[in-house]
């Protein structure tokens, strides 16, 4: 197996990534997988005993963000899969790249918001790449947000 | 004939037996008894005129002193010491109350007559002042350390509590053998302060709400929104307002956002509009109109306990103020977003289809079970009062008859119990009766009372105002757990408050509050993390700029209307 890997999480941040994934895709005809992450550490403080219900309503939400990507490449006549994953945003981006054997993951880090807030601040997008590349062998290709 | 003889005479024996036995069962007057009890009862207040409970009473007797009887003040304050057979000439009083000042008094030589002619005597008040000794300061440094630490997130509420209960008993304890002036209260004092009313009310809803969050009910409804509306973006948030609005008034806010939240972003995604145009009104309606019933926010539910308000007192007396300040919210909510509705959605079909996937209901069966459990505890609510049944009752019988009815797995269901909560609110009742203890509660309660005066409209005001800008950056359930004995004060206190208003006020503050910044409400957070995982981050700037204003609208409004209920 082979393919692109492109992690999103939706919003208008995300839709330079999913271009750059279509155009990747369609440019070496590869199979295009989108990714997205259930992660619910932010219920940690509030409600964490809730996790349970929650994680079954933000499968379905990560479901629908990821068709509507789908859709996008669909109208870029690519045919693309939509898979969701529990746990951490890089190791299950690493983990997708070992199992696909991935040519290409795509990575975006959304402009103007708070890097304490943001997973991909430069620095840790840069040792996610080198942490994909080294253990999946997939080359990381880098976008920026709006 | 000898034989029916014998029988009669066995018969009249055994009768006789029974009636000895049952004779000999009546309590009989002892020698002590037959004399009659002389006795000095009064009462021990504190400065606020409230009563001291637990107060030690001895009765000394001579010039040694020497302890003749002893008492405990129950919670009216009142004691009775009993005075012995042989009465010295001289007898004197001493009342010893941890965090108050020691009292003593020596009894006239009259009275000590009367005493001596079997004549039962009635002290006047009692008044013990108050001591600031290191206990206090101690108690009051773990309280806003707690308040600290929930409030800026560096640790989980209840751990916070836990660590703040915790430290207040080993402190109390090692005070014994280290430093007296530490001691603030022990293990069987502290679980006093506990209203084990208001743990089995959220206990029981819980278990009511694991199951009807599992069919799909909220879903449902939004979808239904989403379809009705007809892509009348308006009509949609109106809509979407009033299903959070409701659902928040019978569960929690945060439950209602969880299941909420993430069907919205769907459907504003489905008609490609930005998700935070429907979610920002939905959390504001949620926090709005959740105060509407006595179970509607956990604050509510410690007011209606600590005030004995009932179900039936919340609609009557708050639901129309919260109505009044939902049209303002519906209002400002168009306003605010009028350009993002003005849009004509861009509705795709192959969204609507999944759409209607996640918008099912998911089990009818115990939905409609449910269903008829919650009108039967709807009612039981109500008319309960009659019984004078308390809400706890009402939430233990609906939630033990669901699962009867459903039979569900039964350890499934009481994971579905947030332990962490039901700790979180025993652990704050200690580290609030802590200050209560020491007396910081009675400064507060006698500052605010300085500061009103008379003045009924002026204390509504400050706590309606004060609760709210407070509540935007203090966790509100300490914040409202500490404020309660300060209210009740202030009812007893200020002329025309008997009828409960304040409490109101505080409910009003306390949950409107939590709409004025991001951190305000764990509903507000909820919903902060979902649409931040659907790639719509709403900044904390973001939520103030839109919260802000719509808590000086809401607490306006409801501020309006309980100043016509209540004047």
């Amino acid at each position: 197996m082979s393919g692109v890997v492109c992690a999103i999480r939706g919003g208008p941040a995300s839709q330079p990534t999913i271009e750059k994934a279509i155009s990747l895709a369609k440019e070496y005809l590869l199979p295009l997988y989108f990714l997205y992450v259930v992660n619910l550490d932010f219920l940690e403080r509030t409600a964490s005993s809730r996790v349970h219900l929650i994680s079954k309503e933000m499968h379905q939400m990560g479901d629908f963000i990821l068709l509507s990507a789908q859709e996008k490449a669909q109208k870029e006549g690519v045919v693309s899969e939509g898979i969701v994953r529990d746990g951490n945003v890089s190791e299950e981006i690493v983990g997708l790249c070992r199992e696909l054997k991935a040519d290409y993951v795509v990575l975006g880090r959304p402009k103007g918001e708070d890097d304490e807030a943001n997973v991909f601040t430069n620095e840790r997008l840069w040792i996610l790449a080198n942490l994909v590349e080294g253990a999946s062998g997939a080359k990381a290709v880098f976008t920026n947000g709006e | 004939m000898k034989m029916a003889l014998n029988r009669r005479l066995s018969f009249f024996l055994v009768l006789l037996f029974i009636v000895g036995f049952g004779f000999s069962l009546l309590p009989q007057k002892t020698q002590a008894q037959e004399k009659s009890l002389v006795l000095i009862v009064g009462t021990v207040i504190d400065r606020q005129e409230v009563p001291v409970e637990g107060a030690q009473v001895e009765l000394l007797g001579g010039n040694t002193g020497e302890l003749l009887s002893e008492a405990l003040t129950q919670a009216n304050g009142r004691f009775a010491l009993r005075v012995p057979d042989i009465i010295p000439d001289q007898l004197s009083v001493r009342i010893h109350r941890a965090h108050f000042q020691d009292d003593m008094f020596q009894m006239s030589e009259r009275d000590v007559e009367h005493l001596r002619a079997g004549e039962t005597i009635s002290l006047a008040n009692i008044t013990l002042p108050r001591v600031i000794n290191q206990a206090f300061w101690l108690a009051t440094a773990i309280f806003v350390g707690v308040l600290i630490f929930i409030g800026t997130g560096r640790m989980h509420n209840t751990l916070a509590a836990l660590a703040g209960a915790s430290l207040i008993l080993i402190i109390s304890y090692l005070s014994y053998p280290l430093n007296q002036n530490w001691y603030i209260f022990d293990f069987p004092i502290s679980l006093t302060y506990i209203d084990w009313n208001v743990i089995f009310l959220i206990m029981g809803m819980m278990i009511f709400i694991a199951v009807v969050e599992n069919t799909g009910i909220f879903q449902w409804l939004a979808f239904m929104a989403f379809r009705v509306s007809g892509g009348r973006l308006l009509l949609l948030m109106l809509i979407l307002m009033i299903i959070a609005g409701v659902a928040s008034a019978f569960l929690d806010n945060v439950t209602t956002m969880l299941l909420m939240a993430p069907i919205t972003i769907q459907i504003a995604l489905s008609l490609g509009i930005n998700p935070l145009v429907l979610l920002i009104p939905e959390v504001l309606a949620s926090n709005v109109v959740g105060i509407s019933t006595l179970i509607g926010t956990p604050t509510n539910i410690l007011i209606g306990s600590y005030a004995h308000l009932s179900f039936t007192d919340f609609l009557v007396n708050l639901t129309p103020g919260v109505m009044l300040a939902f049209i303002g919210l519906v209002l400002y909510s168009f306003l605010i977003f009028r350009k993002d509705l003005a849009a004509s959605p861009n509705l795709s079909p192959l969204l609507e289809k999944k759409l209607a996937e996640s918008g099912k209901i998911t089990d009818p069966v115990n939905l409609k079970k449910a269903g008829w459990v919650g009108l039967g505890m709807l009612l039981l609510f109500i008319f309960g009062e009659n019984l004078n049944m308390p809400p706890s009752v009402t939430a233990l019988v609906g939630a033990t008859a669901l699962l009867v009815w459903i039979r569900p797995n039964v350890e499934e269901m009481i994971e579905a119990v947030d332990w962490t909560t039901l700790v979180f609110f025993m652990s704050l009742f200690i580290v609030v009766g802590a200050i209560q203890e020491v007396g910081l509660i009675s400064l507060i309660a006698e500052g605010i009372s300085w500061l009103v005066g008379d003045s009924l409209v002026l204390a509504m005001m400050i706590i309606i105002w004060f609760s709210a800008i407070l509540s935007t950056v203090v966790a509100n359930i300490p914040f409202t757990a500490a404020m309660l004995p300060v209210i009740g004060y202030l009812t007893l206190t200020i002329p025309g408050a008997e009828s409960n208003v304040l409490f109101y006020c505080l409910s009003v503050g306390a949950a409107m509050g939590g709409n004025g910044s991001l951190i305000g409400a764990s509903a507000n957070m909820v919903t902060s993390g979902i649409a931040e995982r659907a790639g719509y981050p709403i900044t904390y700037a973001y939520f103030l700029r839109k919260g802000f204003p719509a808590l000086l609208i809401t607490v306006g409004l409801a501020t309006i209307w309980l100043l016509i209920r209540f004047l």
